[in-house]
């Protein structure tokens, strides 16, 4: 079949890439375009193998007996396998040829081995996407978790190392419970492969088991909250290409196992599945943004965006199950449409964002955004695609995000108009969330771009910082780009997205697009048309332009002087910091951000118990020091402590002892 | 035929708030005035300001780039957009295609970015502090501002603001309380949008609400100036015409549209006065204090939520 000819061919190409990479190390630069040139061409043909199946909505399956006797190695490139491979594919194109240039940033630190880990991923994506057999998918899962895990620890400094170990744990923690879900399949249907698995009918309790188990396997690597720890240590160490990647793809594929096995397998046949996705999906989208905006290390801020854009896919996805649950393919489709349109999306400007960072980073050795700042005039295209992504991610008419996210508010919608009360009551209150979570990512969006590029420089690098080579400008131009065609383009793709729906729950597909604009179903309910936005924006920008140019033309010259200062000399210490933007938020939300103090040390408190074991067993101390040094240690402290009553600070109470001391003094004196 | 009509419905309605906007703060000038015991500076004074400051030299802070630079253009766009979506002076949006609650809010947003990315990308003291304010007061006030308008759309059975305005015009709803608070959460969610009192200060300006404004200077200044202008009209013409939608153009005749420009004209006057009365007669709060106050608005919205799904 040609369809998997070319994704074979695909995969090959990875890996004939990673191979050359590795095997070309010394000359650094061969070893580069090697993998590059892999990726590329792979990605390619996966675009092409993926592109009619998405349209066609074919099926194809393949299928060899392999060393294993209980389990087949068994292919299927259904519409959602297309899409996850589509989305893999288009973003690799594009970190694949931003690799080009920004690789030599890691000149001498082992670019070889970069090369070979980051096709071997990607290949193991791909795989993860493709399999429909148990036992493989959970070989390719680990693969991909293992060779994303090098990636991570390629700076080898201890934040690195102890964000590669996080990660490994968490990774390999939570994937058991994956495993743990398909082997209660397994003794169900007695078979591994996912095609026995697909509509099968399971007692109640079970089948909850199972989603559960699976929810919470896959949702740790997607990163919902409160298992999202790894996520934002993991993601900043790995090269800015490979961060695209993980948050642009890899946690896409938790959200894939999550649509798999609650939609695909079980038929999302219980209704509080999806509630409870929608649930965790508010808390992290919330949550998330919340505390993206305390951040001010670039790329720390971009993954905490992820957990929360990972949010919001859950929210459409909990909505689309809630109405398989209760029959209703309307809510079903829109549900979902939603969630895989805004995975498609995130894909793209969360890739653009990360690679924005990179190129930042490429001219500024640190991530902290205080030591950047005026980037805007000296990289002026970065700043311009930067633009875009932080357009695109704050859901701005008429651009990607905002298309997706307006599907998830028709989706929320949809469930606010239905009988069932827990609908009524659970779709509004989830688009107050999705509200607040879009006003908190503007606002997070504007301080990375006005703190990065906006204002004076605030360090010497930032001063002497020029713009990247055009390589790395080309792939961030292609994300951007495809942030504006997604957009755009929502007629065309909304469809295409509704019949990978329609095909995953086995239901009609219901009309989601006509001429230039979509609707959610029904088209009185609303209709959005990006194009028509667009056009009008445009036309109207003639308004402004003509009321300055008619009086522009008498006066023409602009003086250029500092910026006011009250009078005083302006420098750019004066400026508000990026820890003092989102301040006022910091004090009125202080009970949310307490759950980031106390859930983000979860991975600490891995880290002291870890500590204190190897300390207990390294140490082996005498009973008897313990029992004499102990005690006399001890009271003494506890003396020190009891006299430390009498020493708290307080003036007034100083003032005391001194009135006292004075009254015994006088008694002592006059007896 | 129907589109190209409601097209142009559209682009007068624009027009009309883009040319109403000076003659409103400039009321709102003198009002003020009143209220301290001064003369005040005229009804027109406004426009003549924005007159004189197009023929000035722009003076452009030398660290500021193009977002600075562009953000004059884009915002009033952003505005003239929104004028253009929303129900006014004819009961229905004129641009279905945008006319939607979703829409509308995201294109103030659009406006909202730019506005306080300007005030950074100034490398301007006062820019950035009044941009952080700013966005933080949309993250307290965008959550009411969706929730008393999901009310409304639940009720109308439609996220256009068109249908629900209709809804409004002809009672066809059940639960008069559900609405009745919704209008006031979303009427206290439109005075904080406007960036009225009580959380910025009226006498300080310059400063605070129009913080990202300080580097603007000459034609710059005067667009920025008539962009803030249209915010707050264009704000109070959604309120206007989306729960008291009475004396909007049901048909498209030019009779009913000039009839309904005229009454939209008229609401916006007598719904500015009493703003004014409003904002000069409260107390100025605290910044970091205002969730306090916003707490009110967003108690009305969960109660008028409640009431919607009692079916009161």
């Amino acid at each position: 079949m040609p369809t998997l000819e070319l994704l074979a061919a695909s995969l090959l190409f990875y890996i004939a890439g990673g191979f050359v990479s590795l095997l070309l190390g010394k000359t650094e630069r061969l070893a580069i375009l090697g993998a590059s040139l892999g990726a590329f061409v792979a990605a390619l043909l996966g675009v092409d193998a993926a592109v009619p199946v998405l349209i066609g909505g074919d099926t194809s399956l393949f299928e060899v007996v392999g060393p294993f006797s209980f389990a087949h190695f068994s292919l299927r490139f259904d519409p959602l396998a297309a899409l996850m491979v589509f989305v893999i594919s288009i973003v690799t194109v594009a970190t694949s040829i931003y690799a080009v240039s920004y690789l030599e940033e890691y000149s001498g630190k082992g670019v070889g081995a970069i090369g070979f880990f980051m096709n071997l991923f990607i290949a193991s994506m791909v795989m993860v996407a493709l399999v429909d057999n148990a036992l493989y998918f959970v070989l390719f899962w680990e693969a991909m978790t293992l060779a994303s895990y090098f990636l991570v620890i390629v700076h080898q400094d201890d934040e690195s190392i102890e964000a590669g170990f996080l990660y490994f744990f968490i990774a390999h923690g939570f994937s058991m419970l994956m495993m743990v879900a398909f082997l209660l399949l397994y003794m169900q249907t007695g078979s591994l492969e996912f095609a026995s698995f697909r509509g099968i009918h399971l007692p109640d309790r079970l089948a909850s088991t199972v989603f559960l188990l699976a929810f919470f396997g896959f949702g740790a690597k997607a990163g919902i909250m409160p298992l999202h720890i790894w996520l934002p240590r993991a993601h900043p160490a790995a090269p800015s290409h490979a961060s695209a990647l993980m948050s642009g793809v890899m946690i896409k594929l938790g959200i894939y196992g999550i649509i798999r096995v609650g939609v695909d397998f079980l038929g999302a046949t219980t209704a509080w599945w999806g509630w409870l996705v929608l649930a965790f999906g508010c808390v992290s989208a919330v949550l998330g943004v919340l505390y993206a905006l305390a951040e001010h290390d670039i790329k720390r801020l971009l993954a905490y965006h992820s957990v929360e854009n990972i949010g919001i896919i859950l929210m459409g996805a909990g909505i689309g199950m809630v109405g398989m649950a209760s029959g209703k393919p309307l809510l079903t489709s829109i549900g979902l449409l939603a969630a895989l349109y805004h995975l498609l999306n995130h894909a793209t400007f969360k890739s653009l964002l990360f690679l924005g960072a990179g190129a930042v980073l490429h001219r500024i050795p640190t991530r902290d955004m205080n030591a950047m700042g005026g980037l805007g005039r000296r990289m002026p295209l970065t700043a311009f695609f930067f633009l875009i992504g932080a357009l695109a991610i704050s859901a701005i008419p008429p651009l990607n995000g905002f298309v997706s996210e307006w599907f998830t508010y028709q989706g929320l919608f949809s469930a606010a108009t239905q009988s069932e009360f827990a609908s009524r009551l659970l779709g509004p209150l989830g688009a107050v969330m999705l509200a607040a979570t879009g006003a908190l990512a503007l606002m997070c969006f504007v301080k990375t771009w006005g703190m990065v590029f906006g204002g004076a420089p605030r360090s010497s690098h930032a001063v002497e910082a020029v713009e990247v080579p055009k390589t790395m400008l080309a792939g961030m131009a292609l994300l951007a780009a495809l942030c504006v065609l997604f957009g755009l383009g929502a007629p065309l793709i909304a469809p295409v997205l509704g019949h990978v729906v329609a095909t995953l729950t086995a239901g009609q597909t219901v009309p989601v697009a006509q001429g230039l604009s979509v609707f959610p179903g029904v088209a009185r309910q609303a209709v959005l048309s990006t194009s028509v936005i667009a056009l009008l924006m445009a036309g109207l920008l003639a308004i402004p332009l003509a009321v300055a140019a008619f009086h522009r033309r008498r006066v023409r010259a602009r003086i250029s002087a500092n910026a006011w200062a009250c009078g005083y000399e302006h420098t750019p210490q004066m400026v508000v910091s990026a820890g003092g933007f989102a301040e006022p938020l910091r004090v009125m939300f202080r009970g949310l951000y307490l759950l980031r103090t106390s859930a983000g040390p979860v991975g600490d408190a891995g880290d002291t118990a870890l500590r204190d074991m190897t300390l207990l067993a390294a140490r082996t101390e005498p009973m008897w020091d313990r029992a004499s040094v102990g005690f006399s240690s001890r009271s003494v402290d506890l003396l020190g402590r009891s006299v430390q009553i009498f020493q708290s600070g307080d003036l007034r109470l100083y003032c005391l002892y001194i009135l006292v001391a004075l009254a015994a003094v006088l008694l002592a004196v006059t007896w | 035929m129907q589109t190209f009509l409601l097209f142009l419905v559209g682009l007068l309605q624009a027009v009309l708030l883009f040319l109403l906007a000076p003659l409103i703060t400039g009321m709102a000038r003198v009002l003020r005035a009143k209220f301290h015991s001064r003369q005040g500076p005229g009804l027109f004074q406004d426009y003549r300001d924005l007159k004189k400051l197009l023929g000035r030299r722009e003076i452009v802070a030398q660290e500021a780039g193009a977002v600075f630079a562009a953000t004059p253009y884009i915002f009033l766009m952003a505005m003239l957009l929104v004028a253009m979506a929303i129900p006014a002076i004819f009961v229905g949006s004129p641009i279905g295609a945008m006319g939607d609650l979703i829409a509308v809010l995201y294109l103030l947003a659009l406006g909202r970015f730019f506005f306080t990315l300007s005030g950074i990308d100034s490398g301007s003291v006062f820019g950035g502090i009044g941009a952080s304010r700013e966005t933080t007061l949309a993250v307290v006030n965008e959550p009411i501002m969706m929730l008393s308008l999901f009310i409304v759309a639940i009720l109308s059975g439609s996220t256009n603001l068109g249908v629900m305005s209709d809804v409004i015009l002809h009672h066809r709803s059940v639960s008069y309380a559900a609405i009745g608070l919704a209008a006031l959460a979303f009427g206290f969610a439109i005075f904080i949008e406007m960036g009225k009192l009580p959380f910025d200060l009226a006498e300080a300006e310059q400063e605070l609400q129009e913080g990202p404004l300080t580097e603007y200077s000459g034609s710059s200044l005067a667009l920025m100036k008539w962009g803030v202008a249209l915010r707050q009209v264009v704000a109070a013409a959604l309120f206007v015409g989306l729960f008291l939608p009475f004396g909007a153009a049901t048909s498209l005749s030019p009779l009913a549209l000039i009839l309904g420009a005229l009454i939209l004209s008229v609401k916006l006057i007598v719904i500015f006065a009493a703003l004014s009365f409003l904002e000069n007669t409260m107390a100025r709060v605290r910044f970091l204090d205002s969730t306090r106050l916003t707490f009110v608005a967003a108690s009305a919205a969960v109660l008028g939520f409640a009431f919607s799904l009692a079916g009161i």
